[in-house]
């Protein structure tokens, strides 16, 4: 006969049951527990003599025994006080022997108990980082890494833990420094980089692990190093990008619209609650106050000492102690002439060292090319740019040499000039600007490219046909002579002489400053008083939205005075620029040149302190003299294009292959498919194809979600559904016919249906 | 004429330059070598399928290879296997005893009750004398008195006492063996430590009951108790002095003094409770040989008074579980003797 088992005794014959009425009333049931700590006793030690055999067997097995206690160690701290020790310890001995699940669970529960506080995070890093070097499953090594960065991000989460993040970034330097020759160093890299990227780790610590890192003697090491501080800080910024864009936006608006209209029921209102909620969150997170984070190239202690060192380790001699291959040492490359560019360090053995490999068979010669500029620099000595400039010019730009290679030398050679433009001689700027006549579109554009630079920068180099108006009257005037080597320009500030020539028509003198300066604070508070100080605040004043009719008038009034201002402004200024342009054509001696010279360096800046409404009004006249008001509407525009593409390329921006091979695509005549990918739209990028304004607009309102207007629904209505009202007119009201009347007058006058309004 | 500008065009094909960009890695040439791989494997669904043609020796492995089996039909049968065989020729087996019972102890924990009815016959039938070390067997019986199962838990209890049946000098020396089984008895039956104060520290706001394992489990508690007092007599029995022994065997011996002590062991692992090479113990796992130490660690760990209060308690219930709780009466008795 069977023996009858009670219900309760059949519910207590699982652990997961167990677990969830201990948590529940821990005293209750700590015979239970203890009889179950004790058999988790027994089965270790049975373990431990035979750590190899799995438990499988058994109803109970070692690791749901594991897994039960930790979840309940925190209920009873004196009888498990042991027990993380013990994991540990067999962790320690037999993780290469151990079963998958029962390991994988072992450190599972060592990182719950680190959950409820029963170990401290260095306990568990400094256990499981040995373990992450040392085991030879890829597995464990992933769940390692991922458990030791996801503990340490949690361990910084509200605030920096300064001491935990020493320890471990001591761990890793000293892992990388007491064997550079092993792989094991990966991992220190691996975790540095990981948390860069999630700005957990921005200092400069950490940037000395990558340092050391990239001085390594693994090939694999060194790689990551340098790789890292290539693109670790663009991955850093995309992460934080990702972050604020991965929730999805929602539109409070139509959520209220929708609440309206549906049925009303609780759970609706607390969607919509919980809607504004995350909303506000969002709200509240953008403005919050934005970390600043240093780029790791900035946060090096001694950039000249690391470069030197990169570059006498790995790319000078012709037997290093790690061998790279190609790929390999381009990143070593693009760091030390990265790091050389962006600090203006001094590193004369890296022009040399370029010479063998600008070639055109050279594979990944571009990529040369862009290095090498990239390490120019204004503080370069000429003589050493102008063997490797002289060896561009031979070796791509030909007439025998393809088009694509010509264009990409062409184009080299500029970015090496922009720099340092001394490593030009006359004669070679000469011969290559006459590739700007060549039948090839990409040569020709190359070539114009050098041609409008050396225009700026030095336009007694070209031949006088060559030098353009611009630059051959600033020549005339003595402007435009060219920097000197190591020639800095001594801080003058940029357009003073545009306030003076202001003030002078404004009839500002001295004893006005005075006052001014004496009641300034007072004045930047009122800003009606004069119209030299309306452009510091009118900004701010104009965001702000209220409903009382006085402001408004008051604004209005502001407006008006400004608009005012800037009008006289206007007129001063083309008085001013036609009186330069006749005085520039009328007197041609040198001597009248240099007397003018002088006259611009401006006494303002020296006798007296400039407010901040100077100031704003200097910057104002700044941008406006930018730009020649004489100039035609179109080049104007195109002109001001210029500028604004140049100020976006920061200077820390490096220079890539691409950018020297980018013309290169003009060389070659497109496709069939090319063309039709073109005038179909590519949707990664939507400004460089070749559909119509009309289908981007569309497309575009498309995008937004906005529905056609009520003019273009008509346009392409029916033409049968039209006929209906199209009969009728004879039965018009007097009021409707007006109506249409009114309009045709209207619609002559402005120049048809669509005419220009 | 068709097919000589068909040939030119295949000529022209087998002499076309391969376009080389700069800045681009060359192509690969035509006729390079792909070195490339991909590793296969084989599986084997099925096991050897010759069963006829194998002399015992090799059945007799075999059969001890499937005691690890998850087949537990697989298991029960090689069990069965072993059982007879034993049975059958106890001296001549081809592997020695000590092997089989160290495959087949992992059993007691098994989770398929006619498994562990069968271990229970095999290990009836081992041979006494050549069982070997029982340490490990103590440590799965040990971990089965507190399986969560109550099946489990009699299995057990049945192998303890087969232990103490067959050797309980060998269960004494072992390990741990006298102090954690006593534990563990003294957690199974809820029998704390100090009988005087509160028996579970609690939040002071409810009292708490004992535990439920026991519940409805008569059976059970009977068994425990029967098993403890076979435990408790094991362990506290001292053996009868015997005055005359010295002076026999000095006798038997004459010229020699301590014979005995330079004579080879006559057990096995004979310095094995000085721990020479293991990890070092505390109280728990230190090996007890003497029934006179036994005695006192027990007095002293405050077991006894703890147990004697236990048994009080249970005594009061009656019936059978009150005579079996008089049997543990009797041997804690043993201790006073001294």
């Amino acid at each position: 006969m069977k023996r009858k088992i009670g219900a309760l005794e059949k519910v207590d014959a699982d652990l997961p049951n167990l677990q969830h009425k201990i948590r529940n009333d821990p005293p209750s049931y700590r015979d239970d527990f203890v009889s179950q700590y004790s058999q988790y006793a027994s089965m270790l030690e049975l373990f431990l003599q035979s750590p190899t055999t799995t438990d499988d067997t058994g109803v109970v097995r070692l690791r749901d025994l594991i897994d039960f206690i930790s979840h309940v160690a925190d209920c009873y701290p004196k009888i498990t006080a042991e027990f993380p020790n013990d994991l540990i310890k067999l962790l320690e001995l037999h993780h290469k022997s151990l079963d998958v699940e029962l390991r994988d669970k072992i450190v599972g529960s060592l990182v719950l108990l680190r959950k409820k506080e029963i170990i401290d995070s260095n306990t568990l890093l400094n256990t499981l980082w040995p373990l992450l070097i040392a085991t030879p499953s890829k597995a464990l090594r992933a769940l390692l890494f991922q458990k030791i960065v996801s503990d340490l991000r949690t361990s910084n989460s509200k605030t920096k833990n300064h001491k935990l993040n020493r320890n471990i970034q001591t761990i890793c330097y000293n892992l990388i420094a007491s064997d550079p020759a092993s792989p094991k160093g990966l991992w220190a890299v691996k975790l540095t980089r990981e948390l860069w990227r999630r700005s957990v780790w921005t200092d400069a610590k950490a940037v000395s692990i990558m340092e050391i890192a990239a001085l390594s003697q693994d090939a694999k090491v060194v790689t990551s190093g340098t790789r890292f501080f290539l693109g670790s800080d663009q991955e850093r910024e995309e992460a934080a990008e990702d972050e604020s864009d991965d929730e999805e936006e929602i539109d409070m608006r139509k959520l209220k619209h929708k609440a309206g209209i549906n049925k009303k029921n609780a759970k609706h209102d607390r969607e919509l609650k919980t809607a504004a909620a995350k909303v506000k969150r969002k709200e509240k997170k953008k403005n919050a106050h934005q970390t600043l984070n240093f780029s790791a190239l900035h946060l090096l202690h001694d950039p000249q000492g690391f470069a030197e060192k990169l570059f006498q380790q790995h790319l000078q001699p012709a037997q290093p102690k790690v061998r790279l291959n190609l790929e390999q040492k381009l990143f070593v490359l693009q760091l030390v002439s990265r790091l050389v560019g962006l600090h203006k360090l001094t590193l004369i053995p890296l022009y040399s060292y370029f010479i063998k490999y600008l070639t055109p068979k050279q594979p990944s010669v571009t990529a040369f090319l862009a290095y090498l500029a990239q390490a120019t620099h204004s503080l370069v000595p000429p003589d050493v740019l102008e063997p490797l400039v002289q060896k561009i010019a031979n070796e791509f730009v030909s007439e025998a040499a393809a088009a694509e290679v010509a264009s990409a030398g062409l184009n080299g050679i500029r970015e090496v000039c922009v720099r340092q433009p001394l490593a030009m001689t006359d004669t070679l700027l000469q011969d290559l600007v006459q590739y700007r006549k060549s039948k090839d579109k990409g040569v020709q554009m190359a070539a114009r490219g050098l041609l409008s630079l050396y225009r700026e920068v030095g336009a007694q180099m070209l031949k006088k046909k060559d030098r353009g108006r611009d630059a051959a009257l600033g020549l005339r005037d003595g402007q435009n002579q060219g920097a000197k080597f190591g020639e800095v320009d001594g801080g003058g500030i940029e357009g003073i002489e545009l306030l003076e020539k202001w003030r002078e028509e404004q009839g500002i003198g001295s004893d006005e400053d005075e006052e001014a300066w004496k009641n300034w604070d007072a004045e930047s508070d009122d800003s009606m008083s004069s119209g030299g100080w309306i452009n510091v605040e009118s900004d701010g004043e104009e965001i702000d939205i209220s409903d009382s009719e006085d402001e408004k008038d008051k604004k209005a009034s502001k407006k008006k005075a400004a608009k005012e201002a800037e009008k006289e402004n206007e007129e001063g200024e083309e008085k001013a620029d036609a009186e330069k342009a006749s005085r520039a054509t009328a007197s041609l001696e040198p001597e009248a040149a240099v007397r003018r010279e002088e006259a611009r360096i401006s006494k303002l800046a020296t006798t007296r302190i400039l407010t901040p409404a100077d100031l704003a009004k200097l910057n104002e006249l700044r941008q406006t003299a930018a730009i020649t008001a004489n100039m035609p509407s179109a080049k104007r525009r195109k002109l001001q294009q210029q500028a604004q593409a140049n100020a976006a390329r920061h200077a820390d921006d490096e220079v890539t292959a691409d950018q020297i091979a980018g013309l290169a695509a003009l060389s070659h005549k497109a496709t069939k498919e090319e063309r039709i990918a073109k005038a179909k739209g590519d949707p990664d990028e939507p400004k460089n194809d070749h559909r119509s304004t009309t289908a981007r607009r569309k497309e575009k309102k498309e995008a937004e979600g906005k529905s056609t207007t009520n003019k273009e629904k008509a346009r392409k209505k029916n033409f049968m559904m039209t006929l209906g009202k199209a009969k009728r007119k004879g039965k018009r009201s007097l009021v409707e016919h007006r109506r249409i009347l009114k309009a045709h007058v209207d619609r002559g006058k402005r120049g048809g249906k669509r005419g220009n309004y | 004429m068709g097919s000589s500008s068909k040939k030119k065009k295949e000529k022209k094909q087998d002499f076309q330059k391969p376009k080389l960009k700069v800045g681009k890695t060359r192509p690969k040439n035509t006729n390079a070598t792909d070195t490339s791989f991909s590793a296969k494997s084989i599986v084997l669904k099925q096991q050897s399928l010759s069963e006829s043609g194998r002399d015992a020796s090799t059945l007799f492995a075999h059969n001890l290879s499937l005691l690890s089996s998850k087949n537990d039909v697989q298991r029960r049968d090689a069990l069965t296997y072993l059982t007879t065989a034993v049975a059958a020729n106890p001296d001549g087996l081809p592997q020695p005893v000590s092997t089989v019972l160290s495959k087949a102890q992992p059993l007691i924990l098994d989770g398929h009750s006619p498994v562990r009815q069968q271990l229970l016959k095999l290990l009836k039938v081992l041979p006494k004398d050549e069982i070997g070390s029982l340490e490990q067997t103590l440590l799965y019986t040990r971990a089965g008195l507190t399986h969560l199962s109550t099946d489990i838990r009699l299995t057990a209890l049945d192998v303890l006492d087969w232990l103490l049946e067959t050797n309980p000098h060998a269960v004494m020396g072992v390990a741990g063996s006298w102090i954690k089984t006593l534990q563990t008895f003294q957690n199974l039956l809820s029998w704390q430590n100090a009988p005087t104060t509160a028996p579970i520290p609690t939040d002071g706001k409810w009292s708490s009951t004992k535990s439920t394992s026991n519940l409805g489990s008569n059976k059970l508690l009977l068994h425990q108790l029967n098993s403890l007092s076979r435990f408790l007599l094991a362990g506290l029995t001292r053996e009868p002095p015997d005055p005359n022994a010295e002076q026999r065997q000095a006798a038997a011996c004459f010229p020699l003094y301590q014979t005995s002590a330079h004579l080879l062991p006559i057990k096995s692992n004979p310095f094995g409770h000085l721990n020479l090479f293991g990890a070092p113990r505390d109280v728990e796992s230190e090996v007890y040989e003497d029934a006179e130490e036994r005695v006192n660690i027990f007095v002293e760990m405050k077991m006894h008074s703890a147990f004697r209060h236990g048994v009080g308690e249970v005594k009061r219930t009656g019936g059978e579980v009150g005579r079996a709780a008089a049997m543990v009466e009797r041997a804690l008795k043993l201790v006073e003797v001294s």
